[in-house]
Parts: C-alpha cells; sequence; structure tokens
C-alpha cells in the first residue's frame, strides 16, 4: 500500500519517463516517477491535455518514450497481456463475436486453447459482472455500461499483472457511473487486482483510489498522496469535501 | 409475403406485359422482337434440348476458379505490397492502372499467350475481379477502427495473427463487397471472352453467339433471361444469406 514497499520490488516501476510530440514539439511527459505495487487502487486525475492518457499509452506499450517503465523488473518494448487495458470507447469490444466469445477469443490468444476451460473462466467473470445472461448477445445489443462490464470481465479473465484503466466511464451517465465504480470496487477487492486509473472526475478518483495522483498541464506529477477515506466513500463521509476541495484547486491551478 | 418482395414481382409482371403489349402492336418483326411465350419456350429448349445447363455449369466452373485465384492473388499481392509506404504507393499506381483496361481489351493478348482455352478464360476472369478486389482490401484495412488494433495487440496479437483475428473480420464488409463488385465484372468478363473463343468446352457466352447465327432471336432473349436468373440467385440466394449472417447480425450495417 501507499509509498511503502511492503514486498520489496514494485510491480510497475516508472523513472524519468518523458515523452514529446514532434510536429509541433509539444512535451507530454516531463521525467514522471512512480512505483506502483501489487493491489494498488491509483487514479490519477488531470485536466485534459496534461498526458494522462499518454501516460497510460505509454504503459501499455502502444507509445514510444524515453525513461524507464518496468513491470516486475522487466522494461516495457510493446503491448502485452500482463497490461490490459480498458478503454473509455465502448466499442472495444470485437462487433463479430458474441460476448461470451469475445471473452473466450482472447484467452485462447494467451495459451489456454482447451475450449471448455476458456468457457468456464469466461463463463466465471461474466457472472462476476452479472452479465451471465448475455453471453450469447452480440455487442451492438448492449448498453454502454453492459459493453464495459464486459471488458472489464474480458481484462479480468486475463488476469494481467496490472489492469490499465483511460477513463472507462467516462462517457456513460452519472447514475450508471455510480453504479459502475461500486461495482468496480467489489470486484477489484475480490480478485486483488492491481489497477491504474486514468480519470478527470475528481469524484470517482476520490471514491475508486487507494493512491491519487494529479497531473499538471506541462505533463508533470503535482501531487501523489495516499488516500486516508475509509471505504465505502460517498461524498458524505467524513474528510470527503476537504478532500474534493483541495483536489479541485490542484486541477484549478494547472500547472 | 411481404410488401418489398411485392412490389418487386409486380414489378417484373408490368414488364412482361408490357412487352408482350409491344409485341401485339406489331410495330417491328417477329424476327426482332419475340413474344413471351416464345421466349418462354426458348428457354425450356434451351434446358431440354440445346444443353444450356451444362454450358451455364461450365461457365461458372470457370467463374468460381478465377475469383478464388483472383481474390487469392489480391490478398498476397496487397499484403505483399503493404510492407512499406513507398511499395504501398506502387501498388496503388498498379490496380489504377490495370482497373481501367476493359477485359475485352485483354482478349487479343489472352488468346496468343494463353491459346482458346480455359487457361485465357480464367485469365480474363482473374483481370475482372483482382483490381477491385485489392482496392477493397487496401482501402477496407484502412478503415479498421484503431481501438480494434489496439486491442488485438493488447491481447498479444501480431503479423499474421492480427490480420486474421483482427483486420479482416474488421473490413468484412469492404472485402464483401469488393468481391460483390469482382464477381459481377468477372461475370461479364467471362460472357464476353467466351463470345469471341469459347474455351474447351461450350459456355453460356458460346451459346448466345450460336443462337445469332442461327438468326434465333428468342433464344438470344432465353440466355439473356437466363444470364439474369443466375445473378438474382447468386445475390439473393448467397450474398445476401451471407450478409445476413454477418456484418447485418453483427450490427456494422444499419
Amino acid at each position: 500500500m501507499g509509498d511503502g514497499p511492503l514486498n520489496g520490488r514494485p510491480l510497475l516501476h516508472i523513472d524519468a519517463l518523458y515523452k514529446e510530440y514532434d510536429n509541433p514539439a509539444t512535451l507530454v511527459l516531463d521525467k514522471i516517477g512512480f512505483d506502483l505495487f501489487a493491489e494498488d487502487f491509483l487514479c490519477i486525475l488531470g485536466p485534459s491535455g496534461c498526458g494522462k492518457s499518454t501516460l497510460i499509452r505509454c504503459i501499455a506499450g502502444f507509445e514510444r518514450y524515453e525513461g524507464t517503465i518496468e513491470i516486475d523488473g522487466k522494461g516495457v518494448t510493446g503491448p502485452g497481456s500482463d497490461r490490459i487495458m480498458v478503454f473509455q470507447e465502448f466499442n472495444q469490444l470485437f462487433p463479430w463475436k458474441t460476448v461470451i466469445k469475445n471473452i473466450m477469443y482472447a484467452l485462447k490468444i494467451n495459451g489456454i486453447k482447451d475450449r471448455e476451460e476458456a468457457r468456464g473462466r469466461a463463463e466465471l467473470y461474466l457472472e462476476k459482472v452479472g452479465l451471465i445472461d448475455y453471453r450469447d448477445y452480440y455487442p451492438h445489443q448492449l448498453s454502454g455500461g453492459m459493453k464495459q462490464r464486459v471488458a472489464i470481465a474480458r481484462a479480468m479473465a486475463l488476469k494481467p499483472r496490472i489492469v490499465l484503466m483511460d477513463e472507462p466511464f467516462a462517457a456513460l451517465d452519472a447514475m450508471s457511473r455510480n453504479q459502475m465504480q461500486d461495482e468496480l470496487l467489489r470486484i477489484k477487492e475480490g480478485e486483488g487486482m492491481t489497477v491504474l486509473f486514468i480519470t478527470h472526475n475528481i469524484q470517482e478518483a476520490i471514491s475508486l483510489g487507494n493512491r491519487i495522483m494529479v497531473m499538471g498541464r506541462k505533463g508533470n506529477i503535482r501531487e501523489s498522496m495516499d488516500n486516508p477515506l475509509k471505504k465505502p466513500i460517498t461524498p458524505a463521509s467524513e474528510g470527503y469535501s476537504e478532500m474534493w476541495r483541495h483536489l479541485n484547486q490542484m486541477l484549478r491551478d494547472g500547472s | 409475403m411481404n410488401k418489398k418482395l411485392l412490389s418487386q414481382l409486380a414489378f417484373i409482371i408490368a414488364a412482361l406485359l408490357l412487352w408482350q403489349l409491344l409485341y401485339n402492336m406489331k410495330i417491328w418483326p417477329k424476327m426482332l422482337f419475340p413474344s413471351i411465350p416464345t421466349i418462354g419456350k426458348a428457354i425450356v429448349e434451351a434446358f431440354t434440348k440445346r444443353g444450356l445447363p451444362a454450358m451455364a455449369l461450365h461457365s461458372l466452373k470457370l467463374l468460381v476458379s478465377g475469383l478464388c485465384i483472383g481474390v487469392f492473388l489480391a490478398f498476397i499481392l496487397s499484403s505483399l505490397f503493404s510492407i512499406n509506404e513507398n511499395m504501398a504507393a506502387v501498388y496503388n499506381m498498379i490496380v489504377c492502372m490495370f482497373d481501367l483496361i476493359p477485359g475485352i481489351a485483354l482478349i487479343p493478348v489472352a488468346i496468343l499467350w494463353l491459346g482458346i482455352g480455359d487457361e485465357a478464360i480464367i485469365f480474363m476472369v482473374i483481370h475482372s475481379c483482382i483490381w477491385p478486389m485489392s482496392r477493397s482490401i487496401i482501402d477496407g484495412f484502412k478503415a479498421v477502427p484503431k481501438i480494434y488494433v489496439e486491442v488485438g495487440r493488447n491481447f498479444g496479437l501480431n503479423g499474421i495473427g492480427l490480420i486474421s483475428g483482427v483486420y479482416l473480420p474488421a473490413s468484412f464488409e469492404r472485402l464483401f463487397s469488393g468481391i460483390k463488385l469482382g464477381w459481377a465484372r468477372a461475370w461479364r468478363g467471362l460472357i464476353s471472352a467466351e463470345m469471341v473463343f469459347g474455351g474447351s468446352a461450350l459456355g453460356i457466352g458460346y451459346y448466345i453467339t450460336d443462337r445469332r447465327t442461327n438468326l434465333d432471336i428468342a433464344g438470344i432473349f432465353a440466355t439473356i433471361v437466363v444470364i439474369v436468373l443466375i445473378g438474382l440467385i447468386v445475390e439473393y440466394g448467397i450474398f445476401r444469406i451471407i450478409e445476413k449472417n454477418t456484418v447485418a447480425k453483427w450490427g456494422m450495417v444499419h
């Protein structure tokens, strides 16, 4: 938990991560560094354009970068199923496969060749996100929230070292969003997942993260803190409003 | 029966009635403008006495072989030339140049290079479908949403796995319209070629030329009707069903 290494090596180690886009030359990530330990739930808050999406894409292996990104001490050189990404877009499921086949296919690629074993595992995780009755639906027959749940189930079924979530609930309505947050927390606790969660929503960061990081407009980390509030966290929780105000101030100040 | 089908049937009946009406008005000589019953009789005759089904099957056999080779080659070439951007630009130019050559203009080349056997006809069919198919592959792959590719790579897919697991299904709609366009062009190319030189066995293109030399106008129209029927069967009996079970089921067309 927190910044203190409980059992030695961090799961994710980032150091002096630097990224700029050319044309026009823009600095996106300015020598960022932080560690993530097993079962951490780190929420990264930042204004739009602060580079938080680029950060998570670098970790996922989709972007070239300078500096160090290591998973279990091994440098990240490209995408891999030890870091499964849950995207913001609803169409991250393959439309040509049913819900369960989407998950089974991902499992098959990752070495689970036995169909029954893959089916069993897919059903287990569909059960966890409450969509077992929709296993034979095609993605276009599901609502946005349901699609995100399938994407989460698919990510968990692959048992990655770390789940990367890039604003997965940002396109949902407020009610589904709250519901999804509760579900994600419940599942995360049950599975002992390690999660890195990008958001620009302060409430979301406070409710979900046991750690919160705030990024500034210049691709820097402005603050990294442990979340002292006791779960379940609601706006009525003690200390919530102080925390909200503090984070809000940070976001407003920008740099 | 649904309303669309009823309207389509009504149109066909109206067209037949109009034809027959024109025939009854005796504007043109019978030799040039046969009656509907005569054409019907010619169709029956073509099937029972003159062996048109065997000829049509022969033509379709050549067509399917040529289509398969053409589509396969289109995939190979499009993949080979997509290694880098310069190669892709070259292939794009090749496709633009060759797609413009009407099949019939290549018949002399086909005859001189390959003789007047089946090879020449298959050559014509390949030419008709390989270029539109290549276009569909190139455009289709380009239009695959980035997110599917990233999700696939995230799972650990790359190279061939990424192409067969993501690019092919994600661009299926365009690939399929390429196949439809390829089939339509190939069918035309094939009939023109058969009309000019026939091939190893007699095909449907030969039949229509043969009817002309016999001054059998009803037989000519009968062949045209059969050509149209084959087209309808392929469209409604094959293509529509494939569409219903793929892109329509996947919600990729609306």
